[in-house]
């Protein structure tokens, strides 16, 4: 009964005239964030955070920004994967198979407002798991001391490294660099200044929005002038908008199915929304046995992908709420937004800081049903923006992620450290690094750092006690089976069909 | 032969960080892991996995074809020139600067581009700086015009 007073306590904070039409507005811009493609979910936040900053938005109102905006990606990803066959973000990109078919075949809308819903299945069956785990997990987590805390951020890091497919060394190396770079500026401990270089503005370290920008900004522009082709094609959403109930039917088990897959691959730390969409796609498919036609435009295709990733993206916000620790790219900047607001994101949040955590939990029930409404019957509205010119939006994406930089401290330096860092970015892209761990190693750099020197303090110096509770080694054992595991699975996966084929 | 090239950039930034990293001491130590031992460890990770990103056989890197290349180098310096400028002259002129060369880039016209820059100058000066509260530099032009 305490949860429902709190969630009660939360809506009245999300209800406020003002955090709706917070949530109104960043459901609106994530939507069409979503549906660029090239812009996503970790863009988006990234590219707001420093401007609800500056506009000094209360911490609670900021994370609702940010949430309606990841949720608004989510769903407008699938707006461009159904019209123009392009993945407007990673989750969509299951969409595309069955959505660009549909489309094909006259079916735009239906196909449109099925996945609407799908996508809105999703998101409330994940609020609800939230509500029902989170402070659960919160509880138990508040065990935690600093050697448990070092375990599980390894564990994150590595859940990451183990997910990445074959680049593991690329991995590390991106996680590595991050590290690297949370290293610069003063020890808290002790005072001393690290790799500054006597430059003044380099004494508290390289902010957080800077690399943010510079990564997923800077060098996103930069990736977009290298895939570009000028215009691309929409089909034109004709007939009826709305599906009829024979496709409803056909397609209600597949979403609710994919709605509980999606939010429990989502809480997994390292495994996002585009691994969610991919699972629950295969998974439909098999189900439907010989009655389907997947591939050529089935409405199961479209649903299935769209309930799993609304539903992994927000239960991918249950590490970040309860540990502290984030999973994904876009929960990283999510937890950079608290820090930016003196709030240290873990266990206790929900206990010190009730408002902020039951706030945003209400704000994405209200969020899912702003989007589910504007998504059916404005979709016409929404496809409009998709003839928005790279001409134009290029240059305005490149102005908007420089005021928010400047925002910070308003110095050139700052602005000439995020290009610079944007250049190193492209050439790791292209290079096939991975972003993700590179901003998990940046944001979890200098928690790693305390956690393992205050655990070391209260040993004296004994590396023991960083493996002497019982949830640690679980931690540990659980790091290195991340790690390992999918790779041994592969090689004996490899060495069945090769036995096969002998 | 591209990620070599990268691993030795990386041995190189690894082999700097141990060195500027080794006489980072605290004057008075109150706990027994101080400020180096992190950024230690740290590098010399980085410094392993360079190795690795050197001995190994790497598939080669897809750069884009050259006159891309140039275009994005030419892009990255636009928006270089950009930041340097910000606050210099001001952002409406500034961003009509930066906007006029990325839109070409991307297939605008000339006149697209001018207009287009000039509008989001002026359009996101007034949003930003007037309606949300978010200060922009005004340069040092445009201060005696707003009062």
């Amino acid at each position: 009964m305490e949860i429902i007073s709190h969630l009660l306590d939360g809506f009245a904070v999300a209800g406020t005239p003002t955090n709706l039409l917070i949530c109104l507005i960043g459901a609106f811009l994530g939507t069409i964030i979503g549906m660029l493609p090239g812009l996503g979910p970790i863009n988006g936040v990234a590219i707001l955070l420093p401007i609800a900053y500056a506009m000094k938005l209360p911490p609670e109102s900021a994370l609702i920004l940010l949430a309606a905006v990841y949720s608004g990606c989510e769903f407008g990803g699938r707006i461009s994967a159904i019209l123009i066959n392009v993945p407007g973000d990673a989750g969509a990109v299951m969409t595309t198979l069955d959505g660009y078919p549909m489309a094909k075949k006259g079916l735009a809308g239906p196909a449109l407002s099925i996945s609407a819903v799908a996508s809105f299945t999703g998101a409330i069956i994940a609020t609800v798991g939230i509500v029902a785990f989170a402070p659960l997990l919160a509880n138990w987590a508040l065990a935690f001391g600093p050697a448990e805390y070092f375990a599980l951020m390894v564990l994150a890091l590595s859940c990451l490294g183990g997910l990445v497919g074959d680049s593991l060394l690329k991995a590390a190396i991106g996680m590595l660099i991050g590290l690297v770079i949370a290293c610069v500026g003063i020890d808290a401990n002790s005072g001393v200044y690290r790799y500054t270089f006597d430059l003044l503005h380099l004494s508290d370290g390289i902010p957080f929005i800077v690399v943010v920008i510079g990564l997923f900004a800077v060098s996103e522009l930069m990736l977009m002038l290298q895939g570009h082709h000028g215009g691309v094609q929409a089909v034109e959403v004709t007939g009826r908008t709305m599906f009829n109930s024979a496709e409803f039917l056909r397609a209600k088990w597949t979403m609710l199915r994919s709605a509980v897959v999606g939010f429990f691959v989502g809480v997994l730390p390292g495994a996002g929304a585009s691994i969610a969409s991919a699972m629950t796609y295969s998974m439909e498919r098999r189900l439907a046995g010989k009655d389907h036609c997947f591939g050529e435009g089935d409405v199961r295709g479209v649903a299935a992908p769209e309930a799993a990733n609304n539903a992994s993206a927000y239960g991918s916000l249950i590490p970040m709420l309860t540990l502290g620790v984030p999973g994904s790219g876009t929960t990283a900047v999510m937890i950079g937004a608290l820090t930016l607001y003196n709030i240290t994101p873990g266990p206790t949040l929900f206990q010190d800081q009730p408002v902020i955590v039951w706030g945003l939990i209400a704000s994405l029930a209200i969020c899912s049903v702003m989007l589910v409404l504007m998504n059916i019957p404005m979709i016409k509205l929404f496809v409009k923006f998709l003839q928005i010119p790279n001409w134009i939006l290029v240059p305005g994406v490149a102005a908007v992620s420089m005021v928010g930089v400047y925002a910070v401290h308003g110095t050139t330096f700052d602005l000439i450290v995020g290009t610079l860092l944007g250049g190193f970015g492209y050439l790791l892209r292209v290079m096939n690094f991975p972003m993700a761990p590179f901003i998990l190693g940046f944001v979890l750099g200098d928690m790693m750092e305390q956690n393992l020197r205050r655990a070391l303090s209260i040993s004296n110096g004994e590396l023991g006690i960083l493996f002497s509770s019982p949830i640690s080694i679980g931690l540990w054992i659980a790091a290195i089976a991340m790690l390992v595991g999918p790779r041994v699975f592969k090689a004996i996966d490899a060495h069945r069909r090769q036995h096969a084929m002998a | 032969m591209s990620e070599r090239v990268f691993g030795v950039f990386l041995l190189l930034l690894a082999a700097g960080g141990i060195y500027f990293g080794w006489d980072l001491r605290a004057p008075i130590s109150y706990e027994p892991v101080g400020p180096r031992a992190f950024p230690l460890l740290v590098f010399s990770l980085l410094g392993i996995c360079a190795i690795g990103l050197i001995a190994t056989r790497r598939p080669p890197t897809e750069w884009a074809p050259s006159p891309v290349l140039m275009r994005i180098g030419a892009m990255f310096l636009v928006v270089l020139a950009y930041a340097l400028l910000f606050d210099k002259l001001g952002f409406v002129i500034s961003t009509a600067l930066m906007s006029i060369p990325l839109a070409r880039f991307f297939g605008g016209t000339w006149k697209q581009a001018a207009i287009g820059g000039t509008g989001l100058g002026i359009a996101l000066f007034v949003m930003f700086d007037r309606v949300l509260d978010v200060a922009l530099p005004t340069g040092f032009w445009l201060k005696p015009l707003l009062g």
